[in-house]
């Protein structure tokens, strides 16, 4: 398929140190280059050059290979942009790159694209639909997560006025020659105004990060006693869990949030998983299988000293799994990496945790190399437009061009209903119907 | 037993308004065509109110003009009064609307019938259709005739087991003194159609000389008259009279009320699903319970006739209800009815089980057009019947199909719609169901069209120059206005400005001028700005490019982002019920509508961008796999 989008994300994992690289792909791609560069980069050579802003001023220096499809990752015309990282500068840089035309990738894309441009072979297939499919699980948890509660309800509340607005404008174009008072243009004008007040309210908060969270969901499970609450207490670095001895003392999950290398992350500590008649801890379990679900990454907790491996039966879950082999200095043998998705650890002294704040990183889906905490980015932009959208249908209306103010505000709801679901043209004029008495 | 078998290229069955598109485009491309309709004297006969075009309509008439079509030439011979709707509003959603004389509708209708070369018609009712091996083969008539052809166009309107309600009383018809189509129903229902119920209605009938017109506004036509085709000057139209407007009362709602329980709607009669934007006035009543009045437009028949229809108050009540909410109205106090009143409820077939060339999916030649799809409306029909008629006789010629795309015409639209979503009501254009409206515009409709439909041998000479002639004084038009400079301080840019009561600050030209709202086509021609030999037709249609110019091009980035997807085929294999990712009711539409692109996909309510890649991913994997089957 040729792709009309050009689509970019940061594709290295979030972290301070180190060099973090923003990738590119699509038609839009050598003007983007030439823009951000200032230069015609030649295809296929590292060339280590500024990265400018809008103003021409420097983001950063770095290094920028271009390369042409069809001989590319994607297939496309790719633009690889290597930067001193910091997510900071990196966001930074990916902003710019959006303001140039790119659109922000959905989760899988470039390995998407990839496929699709005949980059993957067949045999891939299977592999790439998984990427998909456990991006898409993992993207809609994150929009869940980030869409929670009042930030929801507000957009909610907008895309409805908005709604409205449409079926006055609509109605007053397709409905012309009944009789029926539509709003009149002064009513519209005002609803447009107070809208767009509320819109640009949400937006100001939302930046400011008030009301959309994001970030990973890590969740510590496993049985009674293997070392949960001890984790949670070396990953957060406060002792907010008790630990005893006895088994069945986490009886409610309990959280902390802390950074990873600049990516915010909560974790979740559990009630251990076993057969009990106890009330309390069943309620405390079941409320360990909600958390399990909800989970981007599942550290699963066994004692190292047992044979058992990951996680069985109704423990498993979509969401990426860690094994942490815990309680290495009883069993004895050496802390750090195992293999993929699986560690040593000690939790009593802390060897092995670093290995596995590596693994967790890896777990939160950078393993494609393609960003997937990006919801919350991904609704402030669709706000941004939809705002855009309202102050052109503002500028219309005051023109007093009907069909242009309709065409506006379709497209404010479009960008609306990206985060809260769109409603087709039937949906459209089935409230108008329910609204007025149409039809003679 | 056969007592005659003849062979043409392509059968229409039924002469409304779908079947005479129909006929006409498939004998235009040369296919030797035969009608067969119940009867002659009804071809062209409209069944419900006497008026062509409206919003969203029209411009599906103009399409047909466009192409060549008949609908839109017999408006502009029978139409007695036309307005322009939303004169007050921009080009893109302004319509014109005709009330038509139905005995000049149906003559002009049957003139153009009778021009056409390629074309016979028969008088027969069909009983049966010839299907061998999944293809048709040709049809049987209720004498035992029997015609043989490749491709067969079944347009038969509201007669499929068509079913009249008046009151709670009900019996078989196909409209108001027209027998229904059983046999034909019967037998479809044996092929493996999804056929379902859908009903209408219509007012009944007033005598003119029982009405008192002084009590009544008048509501005439427009000055200067508009007319339906590009071909059309005004010249062709008949006497121009007036509509009139009536209004119910409390009174007239309170007799409805009253009669409800004999409503074949409220006692359930009735299983059919009816129009929400064309309810009757018993619905209205009870659905809108606060309005103290309802508007009646009273409409005039025809010019040699003094009957009269009462637009707002179709209705299934029992005749003496009928009967009595008449007389309540003002000016109606001494009305007498001529026809009554009815509901009728009429089989329709799925139109997901369609191709969007019309042809049925599952019987090879065999095209459906019209309110068998479930769409209602003479326009809808008649542009249906034009595509259906036209893809009958490319199939037998061998021609790939042609369909046009959403953002080419309200057809496209309309077909993608129904194939796509089906419909469980009455289908009927608006204007708000084209999120590209602003590109199609009844007054671009042949630069949209008619170059293709050239192409496709359903234009003829004579309209092919008149349009060629049009196009290029646009084009004409459009570099006059673009190599006009208009300079801050010259002659011409101070005449301008205190014309449009708009300030040049920096220099610009004619064209980019024409984007501010005070500057019209008319300004320009007015200050002399442009040479007095282009056609105002041709300022004005660079005009409406000027004023949409960064809307269309917003529009020409979401429509290369369709086409890419459009490109991508889903191919009819395709098991959706094993695609992993999918929720259950999105593989359950997907199997019903098996879209057949990845862009008619993306239109199913509820499908998601993360949806589309699976499919996408799994249809490369297919096609894939295809490629490596075939090499082997
Ligand atoms: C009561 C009523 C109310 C309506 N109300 C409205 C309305 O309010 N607004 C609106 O827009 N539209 C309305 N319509 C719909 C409008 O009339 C139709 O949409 C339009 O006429 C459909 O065109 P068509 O060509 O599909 O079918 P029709 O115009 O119904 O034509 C069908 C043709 O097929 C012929 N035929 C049928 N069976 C056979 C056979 N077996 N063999 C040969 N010929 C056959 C018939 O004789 C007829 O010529 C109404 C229709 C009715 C009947
Ligand atoms: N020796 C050793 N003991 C540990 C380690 N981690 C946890 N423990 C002990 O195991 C017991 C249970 O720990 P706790 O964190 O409460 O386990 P939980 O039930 O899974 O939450 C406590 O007595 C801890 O001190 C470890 O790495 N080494
Ligand atoms: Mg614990």
């Amino acid at each position: 398929m040729s792709t009309v989008d050009t689509i970019a994300a940061v594709a290295t994992a979030p972290g301070r140190g180190g060099v973090g690289i923003v990738r590119v792909s699509g038609p839009l791609t050598l003007e983007i280059a030439r823009a951000l560069t200032g230069r015609k980069l030649p295809p296929r050579a590292a060339v280590y050059c500024g990265f400018r802003d809008g103003d021409g001023a420097a983001l950063d220096r770095g290094i920028a290979i271009r390369f042409e499809g069809p001989n590319s990752l994607t297939g496309e015309d790719v633009l690889e942009l290597q930067a001193h990282g910091g997510p900071m500068v990196l966001d930074m840089l990916l902003e710019r790159v959006l303001s140039l035309g790119a659109r922000r990738a959905d989760p899988g894309e470039f390995t998407q694209r990839a496929f699709v441009n005949g980059k993957m072979d067949l045999a891939q297939a299977e592999a790439v639909l998984d990427l998909v499919n456990s991006a898409t699980r993992q993207a809609a948890r994150g929009a869940v997560r980030s869409l929670s509660g009042e930030f929801s309800k507000h957009v909610h509340a907008i895309a409805h006025e908005v709604l409205e607005l449409r079926v006055f404008c609509e109605g007053a174009i397709d409905f012309s020659d009944e009789d029926i008072d539509f709003l009149s243009e002064s009513d519209v004008g005002e609803r447009l105004a107070s809208v767009r007040k509320r819109l640009s309210k949400l937006r100001a908060r939302a930046r400011q990060g008030a009301l959309l969270k994001d970030g990973l969901n890590v969740v510590i499970a496993g049985a009674p006693n293997v070392g949960k609450s001890s984790l949670l207490n070396r990953l957060s670095g406060e002792d907010r869990a008790i630990v005893t001895s006895v088994p069945g003392t986490t009886r409610d999950t309990l959280d902390a949030d802390f950074d990873l290398d600049g990516m915010p992350v909560r974790v979740v500590d559990t009630a251990g998983l076993r057969d009990t008649g106890d009330a309390v801890e069943t309620e405390g379990i079941n409320r360990a299988h909600r958390a399990m679900a909800a989970a981007d990454v599942v550290l699963w907790v066994v004692d190292d000293r047992a044979a058992s491996g990951g996680p069985g039966g109704d423990a498993c879950t979509g969401a990426a799994t860690i094994i942490v082999r815990n309680k290495a200095d009883l069993s004895g043998r050496p802390t750090g990496s195992i293999s993929l998705g699986a560690v040593r650890i000690c939790a009593l002294t802390g060897e092995g945790v670093d290995a596995l704040a590596t693994e967790i990183k890896q777990a939160a889906g950078y393993r494609a190399g393609e960003g997937l905490f990006t919801s919350r980015a991904r609704h402030l932009d669709a706000l941004a437009a939809a705002d855009a959208a309202l102050a052109a249908a503002a500028e219309r209306l005051a023109a007093n061009y009907g069909e242009l103010v309709a065409e506006d505000l379709r497209d404010a709801h479009g960008h609306l209903g990206a985060i809260v679901g769109r409603i087709s043209a039937d949906d459209l004029l089935g409230e108008i119907f329910a609204s007025f008495c149409i039809g003679k | 037993m056969t007592l005659h078998s003849e062979t043409c290229d392509v059968i229409v069955v039924g002469g409304g308004h779908a079947g005479t598109e129909a006929a006409l485009a498939a004998a235009r491309t040369g296919a030797s065509t035969l009608l067969l309709t119940q009867s002659i004297e009804t071809l062209g006969q409209m069944s419900c109110n006497p008026a062509i075009g409206g919003i969203g309509k029209s411009h599906l008439v103009r399409e047909i003009d466009a192409m060549g079509g008949a609908m839109a030439l017999a408006t502009d011979a029978a139409g007695i009064q036309f307005r322009t709707l939303n004169a007050s509003k921009g080009p893109a959603v302004r319509a014109t609307r005709a009330q038509a004389d139905r005995t000049l509708y149906r003559k002009a209708i049957r003139r153009l019938l009778e021009a056409q070369e390629n074309l016979a018609i028969f008088q027969q009712s069909v009983v049966d259709i010839e299907i061998r091996r999944g293809r048709v083969e040709g049809v049987l008539t209720a004498m035992g005739l029997e015609f043989s052809a490749p491709a067969v166009v079944l347009t038969t309107g509201t007669f499929l087991g068509g079913r009249i309600h008046i009151g709670l009383s009900n019996h078989a018809g196909g409209r108001a003194g027209d027998p229904a189509s059983n046999a034909l129903a019967e037998r479809l229902r044996a092929l493996p159609f999804a056929v379902d119920r859908l009903k209408t209605g219509t007012p009944p009938r007033i005598a003119g000389d029982t009405v008192d017109f002084d009590r009544l506004e008048p509501q005439w036509g427009d000055e200067p008259c508009p007319v339906m085709s590009f071909m059309s000057d005004g010249s062709e139209h008949p006497r121009q009279v007036p509509c009139h407007i009536a209004a119910t009362n409390a009174e007239t709602h309170r007799i409805i009320r009253d009669g409800l329980d004999r409503s074949p709607m409220f006692a359930g009669e009735i299983e059919g699903v009816g129009p929400r934007y064309c309810p009757s006035i018993e619905d209205k009543v009870v659905r809108f319970a606060d309005r103290a009045s309802h508007q009646v437009f009273v409409e005039p028949e025809g010019l040699d006739t003094n009957e009269l229809y009462p637009n707002g108050i179709s209705t299934s009540l029992p005749f003496e209800v009928q009967f009595a909410l008449l007389r309540s109205m003002e000016g109606f106090e001494r009305a007498r009815i001529t026809r009554p009143g009815y509901a009728i409820e009429y089989d329709f077939f799925d139109p997901r089980g369609l191709e969007p060339s019309l042809e049925t999916k599952a019987v090879a030649g065999l095209y459906f057009a019209g309110q068998i799809n479930g769409t209602t409306g003479y326009e809808e029909a008649a542009a249906q019947g034009l595509l259906a008629g036209l893809n009958a006789a490319r199939k037998v010629g061998g021609s790939a199909p042609w369909t046009p795309g959403r953002h080419e015409a309200y057809l496209g639209v309309l077909v993608d719609d129904l194939v796509t979503l089906g419909t469980n009501e009455p289908y009927r254009m608006f204007s708000s169901r084209a999120e590209y409206r602003l590109r199609l515009r009844q007054d671009n409709a042949d630069l949209r069209l008619t170059p293709v439909a050239r192409e496709l041998g359903l234009v003829d000479a004579g309209r092919w120059r008149r349009f060629e002639a049009k196009r290029a004084a646009i084009e004409r038009a459009a570099a006059a206005l673009k190599a006009t400079r208009l300079t801050p301080g010259s002659d011409l840019c101070a005449r301008l400005e205190a014309r449009c009561g708009e300030t040049v600050a920096k220099e610009t030209n004619l064209f980019d001028f024409l984007k501010r709202p005070g500057a019209t086509a008319a300004d320009l021609r007015a200050v002399q700005a442009v040479a007095a030999d282009i056609p105002v037709v041709a300022l004005e249609q660079v005009e409406v490019q000027a004023k949409y110019d960064g809307y269309i091009r917003r529009q020409d980035r979401e429509i290369a982002k369709m086409k890419a997807q459009e490109a991508v085929m889903l191919p009819a294999e395709l098991d959706y019920e094993s695609i992993e990712g999918l929720s259950n009711e999105l593989k359950e539409k997907l199997s019903l509508a098996k879209p057949g692109t990845l862009a008619r996909a993306s239109r199913i309510p509820g499908i998601t961008p993360a949806a589309l890649s699976l499919l996408l991913i799994h249809a490369k994997r297919l096609s894939g796999e295809r490629a490596a089957r075939r090499s082997a």
